[in-house]
């Protein structure tokens, strides 16, 4: 009970959807339950009807209420049964679709960090095993377990209407079944679901992982310690089910022990109940069958019960999903256009971890101007853009446009902010839709532009499907450059003053390259450029190179005065051009 | 409903015999069962005193209890069965998965593969289980206890037996409707998941892109979709029990009936009549039972199937032509007029590559974006066979394709975009060698330049990177994948596709250095934009449309005027500032 107290308490994922429809669920209830009292009633009645009919009354007009009953009875249980199972199913799928919807917008929040601190596979198996698990925590727990009961307290007052100790007995019996033996389960069984789910979902995460990095299994050629990865738990979830199955087994012959004491008892008591006179006794098969029909419902609530851990750590594990969410900053709106980005004295770490990327760097950029930013690997370029975007926040300083701090713009920054990051993705879907991300608003002709303003424009003419052609998962399809351009081309359509772009000419050929360059700064001619770089080719488009290295800047000015003061810029230059050595 | 490949699993009919063994017994068990608890509500309507009861009550009991015992005792015996069987086919689907590697996940879809591998086999699972059993049942139970009845009043018999060809007539034109929909939602599953880890994958872009808050709708739809293929299928699941739990109770409910005449014409005596009555809903059991699970059952059979197709997919053959290997000097690698076509692509990809490299050679690769670099380097590392065999060869030996064990065993490969796997810093520099010592290991980082970071790392070698983890610039990764090739030795042949491209100019000159060490005495194809490798090249690849358009040592191309030299003059173009 505590437990279940406590997996509620901060619940946002199963009460209130319990709350919102509880007309429906009482619905599911009623249905559910009547489908098992007609199949009771059924029963009851044609033993009673055989057992007078046996006795040969002078005329037909003695059996045919139960003649009619038991036609009535036959009819209404598959019509109850049928409207429970199509009203519950429908019913939980609904919520389902919200839950992956709700799932997705828990992640959403935590773009920019999720990377960092979940794996694909996690939220896979959120996905794949959490959600369908609460889809069955009502189908296979909850709707049995309040039938099964509701029908045990019908039975048992039935019976107390006419004696009161066998309904007691009856009770104890059947309280066996529907109490106990639920309990039991959890108890033994709780605890080996809960640890398969454990396994299971790790396995998830893992294999995800070794999926995603299937090249390179393959070349390691290291098969067999590919295969211990996956044996083991296979091994160990195998033999969890084996010893779950068993138990599941030997509980339900457990369960069918219990129903046969209930039956004898009830023949017994029928036996001695019912056998004053003949219109008596013919109650007594009455009573004796009646009871098989809710021996079904009895059986799944053992089962239901027993699950309950497994749900119970899923609903935890989205709950601490979607719970833990990152503080909003009240957000406020800019009106004029973008004058000048500044970065004023920000020093940056990442969180968790003492090293100083940035050691007090300002910067200063006004509309229209065009900059390079250079610097050695893992010197804190890319940080410094993410810093921009307000997806990291300085540990000292500011960064403002037009003076308002950044993280309090994030819900325009669609509209500010163009981003060519450095691993752009390609979804799953035809080139058309990919590039027209860049903006949903763009026309079929805008997008053919952007597509041939990248080159491509022949290489997808020569496609069969064209510019429907799908791309396959992250563009497998096409050659790195290829997609490096098509993610270029999202770019160029979107129409938003500020443009960076994170070493968007990363996979082409030199040649291309320029051609790109040059089309890119002619495309944004009029828009704020911040240009991520590690090629000194084409950098006499920007006003103003600057170079990053240690956490400061070292090196900045115009192209053109670098290359006329600074030996290390024209050593560099030289380099990038292969002329020397 | 069955799909015949089922019978095919190795041992599975002396376990349906046995099954059908206990089956029978267990219907004797139902009928000894009904017959005596009539028998004791007879003597209880007769008005005998309760003492007459004991002995039918107790065979009652017994046959109750036993025939429960049989059901369990049908599980126990098939369960090991199907564990092993599912246990084996989920190792036999990892080892396909290894065995074709990324072109089979490009086809299937990462998460669509992982469901797979995961709960697509459970589903197998529960599908092996029920669905033998539940035949089994299904096709002797029934006719038990029909003959049963028959044998005390035929009529009634007579009556059950008509019912039942039109039960099964509905349930076959049922079912046929539901499985072109259960196939139509299984796909649907496919998408869902394909479509998530998609996603997720390019949450980052959609961020950046301002899409992401709306893609949530997207989310919705894909997943109502879902909803609404699965609803399709489950109303026909469900209208097809519906039918037939309407026909059973019916008749149940009719049989009731035709008794109650039957007693008041005298025609029949009350315990035949009890017996028929409480034997009726038994004999309709078996048949209700399969169309509960009916739903359960499409699924694993159509988990099975994508199972069993994967598993059938033809793995390139003739892996092990070449016995084998140790790159010499004087070994050489020959391609002949090699051509390529990707699937579902109508005009090669490559065509017409000859060219001969032997011993240690650096042999550049180079070529516009989209000329082909990189699905050559996939075709001399294995990755992708050539559209005809016999135009490779190997020291002479004709060889199929370069998917050969022993040459992929020699040869290590730095792919485009390498990943990182979510694992410590250490084994991931340490994946093609993981019994690596700590020394190789940090010798290697230092070769790749990767000692200064790792320096600053509070935790060392020990860091995890990865998903899911700590961030790594893009550099570095590229460095950590560099690593990998620094630390294994003993490989020969080296396949490099633009290792240094996330580099800086200044790291990507310091590593050159530490680089060119390494390739020497190895056989190394190396594809890259960045032209001043050329100079250290022995030997040249120009690549245009998929063409080799040109071949040579780096002098032989510079001295006349051909691609190389126009390549290298309108870069030369490109670097305005001077
Ligand atoms: N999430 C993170 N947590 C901790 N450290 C990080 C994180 N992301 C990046 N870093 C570290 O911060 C440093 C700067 O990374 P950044 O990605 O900004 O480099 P960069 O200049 O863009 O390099 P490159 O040119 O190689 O892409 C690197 O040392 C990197 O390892
Ligand atoms: N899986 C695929 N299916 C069909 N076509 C493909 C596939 N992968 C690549 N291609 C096509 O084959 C051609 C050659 O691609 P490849 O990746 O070899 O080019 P590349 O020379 O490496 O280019 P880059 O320098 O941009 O990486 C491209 O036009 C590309 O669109
Ligand atoms: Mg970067
Ligand atoms: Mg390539």
């Amino acid at each position: 009970m505590h437990s279940i107290r406590q997996t509620f308490a901060h619940d946002t994922w199963v009460m209130p959807y319990l709350r919102k429809y509880k007309w429906l669920l009482m619905l599911v209830l009623f249905l559910g339950t009547m489908t098992f009292l007609s199949a009771a009633a059924l029963m009851f009645n044609s033993g009673y009807l055989i057992s007078e009919a046996a006795r040969r009354p002078d005329s037909i007009i003695y059996i045919y209420v139960p003649v009619v009953l038991a036609r009535a009875f036959g009819i209404a249980r598959p019509v109850f049964r049928y409207s429970e199972r199509l009203t519950s199913h429908n019913w939980v799928l609904r919520i389902v679709s919200d839950f992956r919807k709700k799932l997705y917008q828990a992640v959403e929040v935590k773009a920019s960090a999720i990377k960092q601190t979940h794996q694909t596979g996690d939220i896979l198996s959120i996905l794949a095993n959490d959600i369908d698990h609460i889809e069955n925590l009502y189908l296979r727990t909850v709707f049995p377990i309040v039938i099964g009961w509701l029908l045990y307290l019908f039975i048992i007052i039935g019976i107390g209407v006419f004696s009161w100790p066998t309904a007691l007995l009856m009770a104890l019996l059947l309280g066996v079944i529907v109490v106990v033996m639920p309990l039991l389960s959890v108890a033994v069984n709780g605890a080996r679901e809960f640890k398969q789910k454990q396994i299971q979902s790790q396995f998830y995460t893992n294999l995800t992982d070794e999926v995603l990095g299937l090249t390179d299994w393959v070349i390691s050629g290291r098969y067999a310690d590919f295969m211990a990865l996956q044996k083991k738990p296979i091994k160990r979830i195998a033999t969890l089910r084996r010893q779950d199955h068993y138990f599941q087994w030997w509980r339900g012959f457990a369960v069918q022990g219990c129903f046969l004491l209930a039956v004898v008892t009830l023949l017994v008591w029928s036996g001695t109940a019912f056998t004053a006179t003949k219109g008596m006794a013919n109650w007594v098969a009455a009573f004796a069958l009646a009871l098989f029909p809710i021996i079904e419902p009895f059986l799944e609530i053992s089962q239901g019960a027993s699950e309950w851990p497994v749900y119970r750590q899923s609903i935890e594990r989205v709950n601490a999903l979607s719970n833990d969410q990152p503080k909003q900053t009240p957000q406020s709106t800019l009106t004029g256009p973008v004058t000048e980005i500044n970065v004023d004295h920000v020093t940056f770490s990442y969180p968790d971890d003492d090293r100083l990327i940035l050691k007090n760097v300002s910067l200063k950029i006004k509309q229209g101007e065009k900059i390079a930013l250079l610097g050695p690997s893992g010197a804190g370029k890319s940080t410094l853009l993410k810093l921009l975007l307000g997806d990291q926040t300085p540990t000292k300083g500011t960064v403002t446009i037009n003076g308002t701090p950044i993280n309090e713009l994030q819900q325009q920054r669609a509209q500010l902010f163009g981003v060519l990051d450095q691993q752009p993705y390609l979804f799953n879907t035809t080139v058309m839709n990919n590039v027209r991300l860049g903006n949903l608003q763009a026309t079929d002709e805008q997008v053919k532009t952007a597509i041939e303003a990248v080159e491509l424009k022949p290489l997808i003419d020569s496609l069969p499907a064209g510019y429907e052609t799908e791309v396959q998962e992250s563009g497998t399809r096409f050659s790195g450059g290829e997609r490096q351009r098509l993610s270029l081309a999202r770019i160029l359509l979107q129409d938003a003053p500020i443009i960076i772009l994170d070493e968007p000419t990363v996979s082409l050929d030199p040649i291309t390259e320029r051609h790109l360059l040059d089309t890119v700064f002619k495309v944004l001619h009029d828009k704020t450029i911040i240009w991520v770089t590690h090629h000194l080719a084409g950098v006499d488009h920007v006003d103003q190179v600057r170079f990053l290295e240690n956490g400061v800047f070292d090196l900045q000015g115009t192209p053109q005065a670098l290359y006329r003061d600074e030996p290390r810029f024209r050593k560099l230059y030289a380099l990038d051009a292969g002329r020397n050595d | 409903m069955i799909d015949r490949r089922l019978f095919k699993i190795p041992g599975i009919m002396p376990r349906i015999v046995m099954i059908a063994f206990l089956t029978l017994i267990q219907a004797v068990m139902i009928v000894i069962q009904a017959r005596a608890l009539a028998i004791a509500v007879v003597q209880l309507w007769r008005l005998k005193p309760l003492t007459t009861i004991v002995t039918p009550t107790l065979v009652f009991a017994v046959s109750f209890l036993a025939r429960h015992l049989l059901t369990v005792a049908q599980n126990r015996a098939f369960y090991p069965f199907v564990e092993k069987t599912s246990g084996k086919m989920r190792e036999r689907l990892m080892t396909k998965l290894f065995r074709l590697g990324p072109s089979l996940v490009e086809r299937t879809g990462t998460g669509n593969m992982v469901t797979m591998a995961l709960e697509g086999i459970d589903k197998v699972q529960t599908y092996l289980m029920l669905i033998v059993i539940k035949i089994m049942d299904m096709g002797i139970t029934p006719w038990v206890i029909l003959l049963y009845i028959a044998f005390m009043q035929w009529k009634e018999a007579v009556f059950l037996l008509l019912i039942y060809p039109v039960i099964i007539l509905f349930m076959i034109i049922l079912g046929l409707a539901a499985k072109s929909k259960a196939d139509r939602q299984y796909a649907g599953y496919q998408r869902l998941s394909n479509n998530f880890v998609d996603t997720l994958r390019g949450l980052g872009t959609l961020k950046q892109l301002g899409l992401s808050k709306r893609y949530a709708g997207n989310v919705y739809s894909v997943s109502e979709d879902y909803r609404k293929e699965t609803m399709a299928t489950l109303r026909i699941a469900m209208t097809s029990t519906f039918a037939l739990d309407f026909f059973t109770t019916l008749s149940v409910a009719v049989v009731a009936v035709f008794l109650g005449f039957d007693l008041l014409a005298g025609k029949i005596m009350l315990l035949p009549a009890l017996t028929i009555l409480t034997l009726a809903p038994d004999y309709f059991l078996p048949v209700r039972n399969f169309a509960n699970d009916y739903h359960a059952t499409l699924n694993g059979k159509n988990a099975l199937k994508a199972v069993l197709d994967v598993l059938e997919t033809p793995e390139t053959n003739n892996r092990k032509v070449l016995k084998q290997l140790t790159w010499h000097a004087d070994s050489e690698i020959k391609f002949n007029d090699v051509a390529f076509t990707y699937e579902d692509v109508k005009t090669p990809t490559l065509t017409h590559i000859s060219f001969a490299i032997h011993g240690f050679q650096k042999v550049g690769i180079i070529g516009a974006s989209g000329s082909g670099k990189s699905t050559l380097i996939n075709l001399i590392g294995g990755f992708l066979t050539p559209d005809q065999t016999g135009h490779i060869s190997l020291n002479g030996q004709q060889l199929p394709h370069l998917s050969q064990e022993v040459w992929q065993r020699n040869s290590l490969y730095i792919p485009q975009s390498p990943y990182l796997f979510h694992a410590t810093l250490r084994e991931n520099v340490s994946f093609y060698k993981p019994n690596a010592d700590e020394a190789t290991v940090k010798a290697a980082c230092d070769k790749a330049g990767l000692t200064d970071w790792i320096a600053e790392l509070p935790q060392g070698l020990a860091t995890m990177i990865g998903e899911g983890s700590r961030g790594v610039s893009g550099g570095q990764a590229q460095r950590i994948a560099l690593a990998r090739a620094f630390l294994d030795d003993s490989r020969k042949i080296l396949l490099f596709d633009e290792p240094t491209a996330h580099l800086d100019i200044e790291t990507e000159a310091a590593l050159k250095q530490d680089m060119l060490p390494l390739m020497a005495n190895r056989l190394v194809f190396f594809a890259t934009h960045r032209l001043h490798w050329i100079n250290q090249m022995d030997y040249v690849l120009v690549m245009d449309h998929g063409r080799l358009v040109e071949q040579g040592t780096p002098t032989e191309l510079a001295s006349h005027d051909g691609p190389y030299t126009k390549l290298r003059a309108e870069m030369g173009g490109l670097h305005a500032l001077n």
